[in-house]
């Protein structure tokens, strides 16, 4: 599968070819850190001091392969798509062998941020459990009444919600079972077939 | 235990065989634990033909003092030894005691139920469901190929009114790392009942 690159997107990645290859691939270390924690203006004037350009053309240069690379990792394209996609750039050999490079390089860190970006569901931490009895309250005195408490960490919006919940003996034991069968399930012939045949 | 003058005053008269003949003492007794433990039952608990020569205000105070020593008595597992004594102390004859004490028996643990699901609690695990899912794209990753859980968790409030559900998301790792743990703690629960 060939990405498909717009008017737009080829304008702002022909900056490349007129700088260094060492200038790229820090332009592509500036993307890749970009995508890791939000893009930061103050490098562009900085780069385009340096450079005697616009720092509009920097910053076009650096959304240009953020793109590029994003789009790539997004899609997973192959090596050859890849290389067949930048070719219409008319770039150097060198060029997209570096452009190759900082995709293979990046691209399994980048889809994980990519996947940070889903509808999102509170997901797991960790749960820490406690073994309490209960011997007495206000109505009833001498009980003996098993419970286990548990604190249950989920991660919900990039922040940690902990819920504070109690089950007694029999609903733990059937917790346990429910969970175990669903674990079991990946191991069926079912599920290893789906698993097998999409791909 | 400790109890009020209106309690005593109250067994005291239903001691009496001048205001409660036996049958009458009966069906007070049994309508004071009905209203205890009846889910269902109301004020027409002491509308009995054989109660209605009764004064109403005395029936009520007898009523009220009997429902009010029951519950002291579970709250504190009283025992027949502790019964008899106030009971005597009430001037109830043998014959009224051993009927209280049988009803007592009778009763002991819907009341003892009852008592010990009165009272505060944190949110209460009762169910589990789980779905399991593969994961083929979202709009910002294609190929995604990875299977995921969704497990949601049933839990009920102690005023039984809110049943707020957690639902979360996990992959097998960490479905793993939940249900060894909840293994974890079901062994120490089976060894600390053994000890």
């Amino acid at each position: 599968m060939l990405l498909d690159l717009s008017e737009e997107h080829r304008e702002h990645l022909a900056f490349l070819p007129q700088v260094d290859s060492a200038v790229v691939a820090e332009f592509g270390r500036i993307a890749v850190e970009f995508l890791r924690r939000g893009s930061n203006p103050k490098i562009y004037e900085g780069a385009a001091r340096k450079l005697n350009v616009s720092s509009d053309t920097v910053q076009h240069g650096v959304e240009g392969l953020t793109y590029l690379l994003t789009e790539s990792s997004k899609l997973m394209i192959s090596e050859l798509d890849f290389q067949d996609s930048v070719f219409v750039l008319g770039f150097s050999e060198e060029l997209n062998k570096l452009l190759l490079q900082l995709y293979l390089d990046n691209r399994k860190e980048i889809r994980t941020i990519l996947s940070e970006l889903a509808p999102d569901l509170p997901s797991y931490h960790s749960l820490e459990w406690r073994l309490d009895v209960q011997l007495a309250s206000r109505s009833l005195r001498q009980q003996i009444k098993p419970a286990v408490t548990i604190k249950l960490h989920l991660n919900h919006n990039g922040g940690l919600n902990t819920s504070i919940l109690q089950t007694d003996p029999a609903t733990l034991l059937h917790l346990v079972q429910q969970l175990e069968q669903a674990l079991e399930e990946m191991k069926t012939n079912h599920c290893r077939r789906v698993v097998r045949n999409i791909k | 235990m400790e109890l009020s003058e209106y309690v005593q005053k109250g067994f005291q008269m239903l001691a009496d065989p001048g205001s409660f003949d036996s049958n009458a003492f009966t069906l007070l007794l049994r309508a004071a634990f009905q209203s205890l433990l009846d889910a269902q039952a109301d004020e027409a608990v002491l509308d009995h033909p054989d109660l209605k020569h009764i004064d109403p205000v005395v029936l009520k105070h007898c009523h009220t003092a009997a429902a009010t020593y029951i519950l002291e008595a579970g709250k504190h597992r009283a025992d027949k030894s502790t019964l008899s004594t106030y009971l005597e102390d009430c001037k109830f004859d043998r014959e009224r005691i051993e009927l209280f004490c049988t009803e007592y028996q009778n009763n002991k643990n819907s009341l003892e139920s009852l008592l010990g699901s009165i009272g505060r609690s944190l949110p209460h695990i009762t169910d589990v469901s789980w779905r399991l899912e593969y994961q083929i794209k979202t709009n910002q990753l294609h190929k995604m190929y990875r299977p995921a859980y969704l497990v949601t968790l049933n839990v009920e409030n102690d005023d039984s009114r809110t049943y707020p559900e957690i639902s979360f998301s996990c992959n097998m790792e960490q479905l793993q790392d939940l249900v060894g743990k909840l293994k974890d703690a079901s062994k120490s629960l089976e060894r600390a009942t053994q000890l």
